[in-house]
């Protein structure tokens, strides 16, 4: 176990406080919409520090993929939660 | 342990810092403006400090570049993401996005 597979595992329990924001019954739909788009941004790093921590060339590729489609993801729900959801 | 390693560890350290910051602040904080908020650092610091570390770590390979490009595009669409759900969230609230009228807007 390597550090940036520390600092991965690490980033992951950030996530826990994304998913009771998501699933709480007091959250509005902006609320989990705010949750996710932070939960994309953790998401993204935890792939790039898993893909240096294994040494694997092709996981930045992953991490790469994900940071353009979060951008997409967030954009979508957002014109959506404005009038329509 | 090297140099390299000492500053890969404090970078990576500062990283993980802040995403846990924002997180915990995003559960704590109940308004939908507040936490907005903590969008910006999680989506611009954090992945500065990863990127840094990357960097130190492998300099200019493909994996460096690989990780800039991420970095680059959190970075960009970071605001973009925040300012847009800033907007949905308003005109849910108030049915537009012009100010109100007792809102000051400084039109200079």
């Amino acid at each position: 176990m390597n550090v940036w597979l520390i600092a991965a595992t690490v980033l992951l329990l950030s996530l826990l406080p994304c998913g009771l924001v998501c699933y709480g019954r007091n959250s509005s739909p902006i609320d989990r919409l705010i949750s996710f788009e932070l939960a994309s941004a953790i998401d993204t790093l935890v792939f790039l520090l898993l893909a240096q921590g294994f040494g694997r060339d092709v996981y930045f590729d992953l991490a790469l993929a994900l940071a353009l489609l979060s951008l997409a993801g967030g954009l979508v729900f957002s014109h959506f939660m404005e009038r329509w959801v | 342990m090297s140099v390299r390693d000492i500053v890969v560890a404090l970078l990576l350290f500062g990283a993980v810092a802040v995403e846990l910051a924002c997180a915990l602040a995003l559960f704590v904080v109940k308004d939908s403006f507040d936490r907005l908020h903590f969008l910006g650092p999680a989506a611009t610091l954090g992945p500065l400090l990863v990127v840094t570390a990357l960097v130190v770590e492998n300099s200019l390979s493909t994996n460096g570049v690989k990780a800039i490009l991420t970095g680059g595009l959190l970075l960009l669409t970071g605001p973009i993401v925040t300012h847009a759900t800033a907007r949905a969230a308003r005109v849910r609230q108030f049915g537009h996005w012009e100010p109100l009228p007792f809102e000051e807007v400084d039109r200079d």
